[in-house]
């Protein structure tokens, strides 16, 4: 029955291409964000949906879209050129087999980071991007939200519509995701075109906001924790009154603690002491290992060149036997640990060059946003006032991610590939707005020194301007 | 119960927002950027000579960048 739903869906969005093909790339982004194929059970498993989203969005932008503004990013050439450098150590990967697994979709994720920009050319298509993004994980979002309030929650035992620990359905990975979406939620609610501002908006908003806070506390990641944290911290410098702020933010914290269970605690108190827990010690171990593997491997050793550390180390192992606890110290050898940390995935994976480009791409972004940010602060337009906000919340979304990517191999998330897009195509966007003003200047004060030319027999002409 | 309300909230708010995008010229041509456009092509001069026609017209733009403008 719901494969049915789903089809049907995707089919109303296909009929809607046919008349604007943007929604195709709309579509792609669903599907790939959702996996409503890994969710269906029948029919829609033999559907390949993604590879007709995808072959729409693409054959639909080439052959009816108008293309007008559309254009080759720096950042486009960083995703492009990573994604060469990717392809280029797959050729001497540790481990091919693993490799060509990994390739396999992290490809796709960058062709179409790199494709969805050029698509991205009005207001109204970068607000239906965000919207698209913001409702498709929302499901997720809610759905985790809901089971966790109805006391579901657990680490690794909250169940997700897909269960198999792919994409954004990984507890960590999806907290990251969610906490980075709030302040784009939060835009929606005062800048919103499409759902205009309305009190039901906002409390939609306030709802999913909170679904998202809780993430954290229902898959029990710990990540998301500090990327709430690192929230709290980066909102500080776009809110007016800091003061109050800085107070209710500890209070509110304060007041959630009752209704958290005992697990949470335990397990968010590992942050502190990673040595009593498995995932978090070898943590460090593994970017040892990674460093030093680098050094020997500079160019890289392809994807999850991880495979082949070793670590053997002493652990406080508890049992319980009736009402006596016994803890004995155990030599554990732990073999092809995980990165634990984008900044050491790509590190390992495809070595320094690939560390560059990376941290170079999301850097830029980073930069692009806060200049987007201050050269639109304070514009009171309706078709302008929307600029300044976004390229914020943009900013705290790349920010987040970072924090995130911090602790997780995420450094190549579908998801958040789809935000670098969105940043691009509102960098291009901004930029082309700027542009047609300055012509519109240019072109008034172009005839102003030919008056004066004329006057003293010299002309200085301004850029683009047409001589009459 | 819980996942098929999350999926069918989400997707009935996508289908409400698509209904409501599709039929706005404004996905695919940005009003400001091109009245903007229209504006500086209107206010061009053209080589038969339309200059007074074009310079009576008021500047569309309060806030654009000030670098390249001169003094009167």
């Amino acid at each position: 029955m719901i494969d049915f739903v789903f089809l049907g869906f995707i089919g109303f969005i296909l009929a809607l291409g046919l008349k604007r093909p943007y929604f195709w790339v709309l579509l792609y982004v669903y599907i790939d964000i959702l996996a409503p194929q890994n969710i269906g059970y029948g029919i829609i498993q033999s559907v390949p949906v993604s590879l007709i989203a995808f072959g729409a969005a693409f054959v639909g932008w080439v052959m009816f879209d108008k293309k007008e503004g559309a254009r080759f990013s720096l950042r486009q050439g960083l995703i492009l050129l990573l994604l060469c450098w990717c392809f280029f150590t797959l050729q001497f990967a540790d481990f091919p087999e693993e490799a060509a697994t990994k390739w396999d979709w992290v490809w796709k994720a960058m062709v179409f980071a790199i494709f969805l920009p050029f698509t991205i050319t009005t207001r109204q298509r970068i607000e239906a991007l965000a919207l698209t993004m913001v409702l498709t994980v929302g499901m997720i979002v809610i759905s985790t939200g809901m089971k966790t309030v109805l006391g579901g929650g657990g680490y690794g035992s909250l169940k997700f519509f897909v269960k198999d620990n792919s994409g954004i359905y990984e507890s960590s990975t999806l907290a990251t995701v969610a906490i980075a979406l709030i302040p784009v939620i939060a835009w929606f609610t005062r800048f919103g075109t499409i759902i205009k501002p309305h009190w039901t908006v906002t409390v939609f908003a306030v709802a999913l906001c909170f679904a998202c806070l809780l993430i954290p506390i229902g898959t029990e990641a710990r990540t998301g924790l500090v990327c709430i944290a690192a929230l709290g911290v980066f909102l500080l410098r776009y809110t007016e009154k800091r003061l109050i702020f800085i107070i209710a933010a500890p209070v509110l914290g304060l007041m959630a603690l009752p209704f958290l269970p005992q697990s949470y605690y335990d397990r968010m108190a590992t942050i502190a002491q990673p040595g009593g827990d498995e995932s978090a010690s070898t943590r460090m171990q593994v970017w040892e290992w990674t460093i030093d593997y680098a050094a020997e491997n500079p160019l890289g050793g392809g994807f999850d060149s991880y495979r082949s550390n070793s670590f053997t180390y002493t652990m406080p192992v508890r049992e319980e036997v009736g009402n006596t606890t016994t803890t004995e110290y155990r030599e554990i050898t732990d073999e092809a640990r995980a990165f634990h940390s984008s900044f050491f995935e790509l590190l390992g994976e495809q070595g320094y060059p690939g560390l560059f480009i990376w941290l170079l791409l999301h850097g830029l972004g980073v930069y692009q946003m806060e200049k987007t940010y201050r050269r639109w602060k304070g514009k009171t337009d309706e078709s302008e006032a929307w600029i300044s906000p976004l390229a914020a919340a943009l900013q705290i979304a790349s920010l987040i991610y970072l924090v995130g990517a911090t602790f997780q191999g995420i450094g190549y998330q579908p998801v958040m590939l789809m935000i670098v897009g969105l940043q691009i195509g509102l960098y291009s966007y901004v930029q082309r707005l700027d542009s047609a003003k300055r012509a519109l200047v240019t072109d008034r004060v172009s005839r102003r020194p030919n008056a004066r030319a004329s006057r003293h027999g010299k002309s200085r002409q301004a850029p683009g301007a047409v001589t009459a | 119960m819980i996942d098929y309300f999350a999926l069918a909230l989400g997707h009935g708010l996508l289908v409400l927002a698509f209904l409501r995008l599709v039929m706005r010229d404004s996905l695919d041509v940005d009003p400001a950027i091109s009245e903007l456009q229209v504006a500086a092509e209107a206010k061009r001069p053209n080589p038969r000579g339309n200059r007074r026609k074009a310079g009576s017209a008021k500047p569309a733009v309060e806030d654009a960048p000030q670098e390249g403008e001169a003094a009167p």
